[in-house]
């Protein structure tokens, strides 16, 4: 039989009107529904995105054919990146029998990639992981969920007891929900570690740190749709047309609409510089030197914007001083872009505008990941293309929920919502979780251990491997609990191998035994590993964030298959086993072991004022997915007159101010100031100070405000910068009187000793985050974005070459930052490097490697390898190779080569893809692939019926040392290797 | 009458391959059967372009010319479409069919070439509509429940149209005329013996 | 003819395409702009027979996206081929019923001596009726994918019509084994008799004694039995070769291939099914005493005298030369 599906989706559609001609039915497709169907929305025949509603859903009413008919219709989100398309799921009898396009979602607009389109196998999936096991000498044996809980958690208890809690580490994921990740945060907090990490470490941590120490806030400042209004699109270091193919959608309809610049910079020719107006190719690495130079010509010609500069912008002279040193010649000798070039795209960004710029992790994946991001902050500040429509940094975010597991905090940096690790913050939290602020002290080793950032994702292995000393906690890592998160998308795998083999205890809770357990049983682990099915998001509520900021609520499409368990439950169980549970839960609903996500979010919503995730409340959420047809395609508003979502924007794109009944429409781009802060508007956040005092040439000093200068939000009460709300500046401002009795008694609980202190995020009864919008006024203040982001480890972005790099002629003059110790452990990056030149490894390894995503995969890629409708389009690992360096070591394309890597003998077997996408001396390699070890396949480490179809070698077996100082960003975008045909 | 046809308009296409596993998904096609399947032209290199290409449901359809059992059929949509029961597996209606469209499960086994499968537009086979068999043997029928091929609804850029010739024709024309380039209709010349002048 | 005319044009497209086979399309110098210059399928088609591309998926045939050959190829099976096969063998048995009239059977001019000589050794005569009653049931199946869909199926109906034709695919696919092997060791067997030389000059010229009634002299097989030898040697080896690239698809070429593969199949075998009819009609109701050669193996001397003088008198030399006891030769 060719064609098999579930028994039930026939039977409905056996029901279903026969009668019904092959050839008459499709007349009763009205011709709006029609159009709409077939994407018309760019022409004439219809405006953009504003199709009467109305027809479209008496078409799909009349429409209802034989297999909706018997099947119940849920929504939920897809699972596999940020862009955060609808799925819209048909289930019969518990059976997930059909996917349908999600017409109304103004995101997706019925549009998947091949991921999206797919979704549906993941949940039905015969090689799931159905029930726990667990690695008895060298063995896959079944356990109970009891036995696993009760065995983890007495192993966690005695390494706590005996090395204290920062030696588990707890490894969270971008895949689970806000409430998912949130719990996990909540968990690690009351196991007393900062070790609790997902992740946005490896994607974009340098994004969150360096957008936000630019003007307050590390997210996309706009959204997708609203890449429609640009007339200038930039896109370096991205390639969403595989990494985020939904959102193409708005971005060439956008060109195509504003007939618009579509500039690509990237090393590669990608399928999104496919349909560039201009395609620049630049070396790996180089991405400072490339914007420098194109803000020389702009300096050069007088371009940037100076009303801007001088209302909004802070550390422009400093600037300056740095981009005079990249004049076109110099940006030619380091990066390979020619002079004129770089003036044309430099032109259109600053006077083709609205202008945007848009990136992924082209940008963030380098030691200088930081500065790289804040250079693209700095060049959207210096032609004014932030905080309005068309403009603004768009960062790509990469997972379902990556943006809202970022901002629950599920971080080693910070406590849910940026509030840092600080007394105070601990202190915030005490009280919105209603716990002491002692007994989450006396949870930690100590008080210092406890404001200590933790040790990020990407070196959980040299914390097991590296000489106690050298770890600035209690112990070494001894135990891994890691739930929904890839091991072969961290670097250095061979040297990973290492820490998997010294563990006492590995826990791997994913949906999937993931690379984690085949490598594991690799480095020579015959016990203490265990694997738990968790489901996948599919079978959970909950809500989501977007990249743009907009939370949608998933609803269950199937109860979890198998013995496999929702993210909350496992979370629980481990509460529960630790003794904890009643604490941790003190107001969250529990039934069946199972917590409530709506009041998880309920409790977020209390808590998380300063990052404007208190008006989202699970009621909100749910009308806003019940009333997707109503937003606006392009501006995403609801229209005011709605009874249940008016003038909302579509998810109440945070932050979405004041308690739930304040009703904040949520905001839409971040800093506009031409709107009323009740219509989304804002401004920039004085994040940094009020002012700073500045060295002058002559050895005197001057002190220069950081508040905005004459530019505020519309109908602002005050006409100029101000500084954060705290109840003393109401009482200034004679404001304090529109607090109600009840909010002034709720901050004299928040600080009982001073009141006056109480400041918009640590209010918990949200009156002066009310009052400061009453007088359309930001409840973070009015400051300016920063070009010089003091406090920083580059305050004004350096250009500075990776690790490794073909180019040792330039390390003397660009090297790396010096050694230091940066997150309990010891940054060596500057050695390495050093070292690196000395060895000649740039002779040895020519070739610079690169990695990116494939439109088939995601992330470490164990679920969508799983998935043959996925797997079947990519089933064998590659790498790129430009046909020049093919032809020099006689290559053939869809060849068996060998890839070496320039450190630790690291060595890959895979098949060349030879092709002009790469430039010479630059090779690509996909980072989904895992199973494979050193030319080695791994299939038979996996617990029988649980390994994904296609295996392939990990990308990260090749990459190298190298991390960036301010978050510990791990290098997987440049270093080097050699490849010979096997 | 609508005239169906599909059109991909190359000036969107990235290849994301949504339409390759919508219609695995839709249709539960097994692993080997590439009902839909997306081309690059020119890969790597400046111009290069992404088509989106299945069975063109071709005006006058060859693969019906050839066919030595005569099991392909125009519906009254000019929807082409196949009777599994009558095919018998020859690989005719391949060699003539300009896009590659015929499927054979076990292609290459001696003797074996089973019955050709391909896209039905969404449109089902011979039996009832909406019936178990139809749905075993060619998988959803959507055209009869008033919907149009998954492949084009679930477009990740709203490159690849299905529907009504002469409107998604207009479509394109539109679009072309609106941006100012346009690749071509790829296929059209061949499979309808038209262009979509722009 | 204009059909022909195609027919030709596509023959030599086809080879045309194996050279280009590797080529993806044109290459455009480094640009910077990559929408300006993106392909274009009607240039592209008319620089190239056909447009490919890359794919992802491991079946790389499917990377080719438009091919219009297919419409030509469908040109030849619908309407040259099928014209090709009416002339042929309607004609030849046009040919062979308006000789058989006028004629009739060739008889023995000398009547039969009663004496037999051994012509055909029994494993010899497994051999051809191995292979005969193979390409009798391969010749029928093959015709019905030519002429079954206009002649048969409208007289027994589309399901009756497809399970023949379904049976006859699979006899038609197994029993190609058997015949080819057959056509291998009707190569090695009586490619010694079968080598032409200056006595088929003499036999041809004289119309291998149907024009006038003289037998010219002729060794074991004379030029008419030498051509079928070679027709079933070299058409057989055409049609296994070709038929085998159509059964094994994409082992051997792509569709160009196969398409050229199926018109080199289906004349070389029209033509075949026609010089079988005549090789039946003569081993038959042609000529008398000549079945017998492959129905017993032995033949009568007077035949043999009157056919194959030559070789009756190499096998009486060798007889003589060795005398064997059961010889039944005369003299």
């Amino acid at each position: 039989m060719l064609i098999k599906r579930t028994q039930q989706r026939s039977q409905i559609a056996s029901r279903g009107s026969i009668a019904a001609g092959m050839s008459g039915q499709t007349n009763d497709l009205d011709r709006r529904t029609f159009l709409r169907r077939s994407g018309l929305a760019g022409g004439a025949l219809a405006a953009l995105g504003t199709l009467p509603l109305a027809g479209v859903r008496k078409a799909k009413a009349a429409a209802a054919g034989p297999l909706t008919s018997g099947a119940t219709v849920r929504k939920s989100i897809c699972t596999h990146c940020a862009v955060g398309c609808t799925v819209t799921a048909e289930v019969l009898n518990g059976v997930w029998i059909g996917q349908e396009p999600s017409w109304e979602s103004p995101i997706n607009r019925g549009s998947h990639c091949a991921k999206g389109a797919s979704v549906r196998e993941l949940v039905h999936s015969e090689r799931r992981l159905r029930y726990p096991m667990k690695l008895v000498g060298g063995q896959w044996t079944r356990v109970s969920w009891d036995t696993a809980i009760n065995e983890i958690g007495d192993k966690l208890l005695e390494i706590r007891q005996k090395s204290g809690p920062d030696s588990v580490y707890w490894l969270g994921s971008a895949k689970m929900t806000n409430e998912g990740s949130y719990l996990f945060r909540k968990l690690g907090a009351f196991w007393g570690t900062n070790n609790t990490d997902h992740q946005a470490r490896i994607c974009h941590s340098t994004t969150v740190t360096g957008v936000a120490n630019t003007w307050g806030y590390g997210a996309m400042t706009n959204s997708f749709n609203d890449i429609r209004n640009a007339k200038t699109q930039i896109i370096m270091g991205g390639n969403p047309a595989e990494a985020h193919p939904v959102s193409l959608q708005h971005l060439l309809e956008g060109k195509e609409l504003q007939k618009a610049n579509f500039v690509v910079i990237d090393p590669r020719l990608t399928r999104t510089a496919a349909h560039a107006t201009e395609y620049v190719r630049m070396r790996p690495g180089t991405d400072i030197p490339v914007l420098y130079g194109m803000m020389w010509h702009i300096l050069q010609n007088g371009w940037e914007d100076k009303e801007f500069i001088k209302q909004r912008v802070y550390g422009f002279d400093d600037l300056r001083k740095e981009v005079e040193k990249w004049n076109p010649e110099e940006v030619e000798r380091v990066s390979g872009v020619p002079g004129e070039q770089l003036k044309r795209v430099a032109k259109m960004l600053a006077t083709e505008k609205p202008a945007t710029l848009i990136w992924a992790m082209g940008q963030t994946q380098k030691t200088v990941g930081t500065a790289n991001v804040r250079a693209s902050c700095i060049a959207l500040l210096l032609t004014g293309n932030v905080g309005a429509p068309g403009t603004g940094a768009n960062i790509f975010r990469g997972h379902d929920n990556v943006q809202g597991a970022t901002d629950v905090g599920l971080d080693i940096v910070t406590l849910p919502f940026y509030y840092g690790l600080a007394e105070g913050a601990w202190k915030h939290w005490a009280r919105v979780w209603e716990v002491d602020y002692e007994f989450l002290q006396s949870r930690f080793d100590s008080k210092q251990i406890m404001e200590t950032p933790g040790i990020p994702l990407t070196r959980w292995f040299e914390a097991v491997t590296l000489p106690k000393d050298q770890v600035a906690q209690k112990d070494n890592v001894r135990a891994v609990f890691v739930q929904g998160h890839a091991s072969n998308s961290i670097t250095r795998i061979p040297e990973s191998l290492k820490g998997l083999k010294a563990l006492e205890l590995l826990v791997i809770a994913d949906p999937h035994p993931t690379t984690w357990a085949s490598l594991a049983v690799e480095a020579g682990r015959r016990d203490g590993l265990y694997i738990l099915p968790v489901s996948t998001q599919f079978e959970c509520k909950g809500s989501r964030v977007a990249s743009n900021r907009s939370l949608q609520w998933g609803e269950q499409i199937v109860k979890p298959v198998f013995e496999s368990k929702d993210d909350l439950e496992v979370t629980y169980l481990m509460a529960k086993k630790f003794g904890f549970a009643d604490k941790m839960f003190k107001n969250i609903k529990v039934e069946n072991d199972l917590p409530e996500a709506e009041d998880i979010l309920r409790e977020m919503n209390r808590g998380s004022w300063s990052t404007g995730y208190c008006g989202q409340s699970p009621e909100r959420l749910k009308a806003h997915m019940k009333n997707q047809a109503k937003f606006d395609f392009l501006s995403m508003r609801a229209p005011k007159d709605d009874p249940e979502v008016g003038g909302d924007y579509y998810g109440l794109p945070w932050p979405c101010w004041g308690k739930p009944e304040v009703r904040h429409p949520g905001t839409p781009l971040l800093y506009n100031t031409n709107l009323h802060v009740m219509d989304g508007g804002g401004t920039f956040r004085p994040r940094f100070g009020l002012e700073r005092e500045e060295k002058l040439p002559d050895g005197t000093t001057r002190k220069v405000s950081l508040l905005a200068d004459g530019s505020y939000s519309k109908g602002s009460a005050i006409q100029d910068g101000y500084p954060e709300f705290t109840l003393a500046s109401l009482k200034k401002l004679g404001w304090d009187t529109d607090l109600t009795a009840e909010e002034m008694a709720t901050i004299n609980r928040v600080n009982p000793a001073n009141p006056d202190a109480v400041s918009w995020s640590l209010d918990l009864s949200g009156g002066i985050q009310r009052v400061a919008l009453m007088h359309g006024c930001v409840p973070y203040g009015n400051g300016k974005a920063r070009m010089n982001a003091f406090g920083l480890p580059d305050p004004i972005p350096v250009h500075r070459e990776p690790i490794y790099t073909p180019r040792v002629d330039l390390v003397s003059k660009y090297p790396t930052l010096p050694d230091a110790k940066q997150f309990r452990m010891p940054n060596i990056g500057f050695s390495v490097q050093k070292a690196a030149v000395e060895k000649g490894i740039a002779k040895q390894f020519p070739l610079v490697l690169s990695s990116g995503r494939l439109v088939e995969y995601e992330g470490g890629g164990e679920e969508t390898r799983t998935n043959p409708w996925l797997a079947e389009l990519q089933q064998d690992m590659f790498i790129e190779i430009n046909p020049g360096d093919a032809a020099d070591r006689g290559i053939k394309d869809g060849g068996w080569v060998w890839v070496t890597g320039a450190e630790s003998n690291s060595k890959a077997r895979m098949k060349a893809l030879v092709t002009e996408r790469v430039g010479k001396g630059v090779a690509w390699m996909p980072f989904h692939f895992g199973g494979w070890y050193a030319g080695r396949d791994l299939r038979d480490n996996y617990p029988k019926g649980t390994d994904p179809i296609v295996l392939g070698e990990s990308a990260n077996t090749i990459t190298t040392y190298g991390y960036d100082p301010a978050t510990g960003m791990q290098e997987p975008k440049v270093t080097l290797c050699q490849i010979a045909a096997a | 009458m609508a005239r169906m046809k599909f059109l991909c308009d190359a000036d969107r296409c990235i290849e994301c391959n949504a339409c390759v596993t919508a219609c695995k998904n839709e249709h539960e096609v097994p692993w080997g059967i590439n009902r839909r399947r997306v081309v690059t032209i020119n890969d790597g290199k400046p111009g290069e372009r992404s088509v989106s290409m299945a069975c063109m449901h071709c005006t006058d359809a060859p693969c019906a010319a050839v066919c030595p059992v005569n099991c392909i059929y125009t519906t009254a949509d000019g929807v082409v479409l196949h009777s599994k029961d009558l095919c018998i597996g020859c690989g005719y209606c391949f060699y003539a069919c300009p896009f590659g469209a015929p499927q054979y499960p076990k292609v290459g086994n001696f003797g074996s070439r089973g019955k050709m499968d391909k896209c039905t537009f969404c449109a089902g086979g011979p039996e009832a509509d909406g019936s178990k068999e139809e749905y075993e043997k060619y998988g959803a029928n959507r055209l009869a429940e008033g919907k149009l091929p998954l492949c084009a609804e679930m477009c990740s850029t709203k490159s690849l149209l299905a529907g009504d010739g002469e409107i998604i024709a207009q479509i394109y024309k539109e679009r072309v005329m609106k941006r100012g380039y346009g690749s071509g209709a790829w296929g059209w010349k061949t499979a309808y013996r038209e262009t979509i002048e722009s | 003819m204009a059909s022909f005319a195609r027919f030709i044009r596509l023959t030599l497209g086809a080879l045309a395409f194996l050279l280009v086979i590797s080529m993806a399309g044109p290459c455009g110098a480094q640009q910077i702009n990559p929408t300006a210059s993106s392909v274009k399928e009607q240039q592209l088609l008319q620089e190239f027979d056909r447009i490919q591309g890359r794919v992802s998926i491991p079946d790389q045939r499917s990377g080719i996206l438009i091919q219009p050959a297919g419409r030509e190829w469908r040109e030849f099976r619908d309407l040259t081929l099928r014209w090709i096969g009416g002339i042929t063998i309607l004609g030849m048995l046009a040919v062979l019923i308006i000789f058989y009239l006028s004629r009739g059977m060739v008889r023995l001019e000398s009547g039969r001596s009663g004496r037999t000589i051994v012509r055909f050794t029994s494993f010899e005569r497994f051999v051809h009726w191995m292979t005969a009653t193979c390409f009798i049931v391969l010749a029928i199946s093959g015709l019905n994918i030519t002429f079954g869909r206009p002649l048969l199926l409208p007289l027994i109906g589309h399901e009756a019509f497809s399970d023949w034709s379904q049976w006859a695919k699979y006899a038609h696919n197994f029993l190609s084994f058997p015949f080819t092997i057959g056509v291998v060791l009707i190569f090695l067997m009586w490619i010694a008799g079968n080598i032409p030389n200056k006595v088929d000059v003499d036999w041809i010229k004289r119309g291998g004694g149907l024009v006038g009634h003289d037998h010219p002299r002729a060794y074991r097989f004379n030029a008419g039995q030498k051509a079928i030898y070679w027709i079933v040697v070299i058409g057989g080896g055409l049609v296994a070769a070709t038929g085998y690239a159509l059964m094994f698809p994409f082992y051997l070429s792509g569709i160009e291939g196969m398409q050229l593969a199926q018109i080199v199949h289906s004349i070389v075998a029209m033509l075949f099914i026609a010089a079988m009819l005549a090789h039946i009609y003569i081993g038959t109701i042609g000529m008398e005493g000549a079945f017998e050669a492959m129905g017993s193996g032995t033949v009568d001397v007077n035949w043999a005298r009157e056919h194959h003088a030559l070789w009756l008198e190499e096998q009486n030399a060798r007889t003589s030369a060795r005398p064997q006891p059961s010889a039944s030769a005369a003299e």
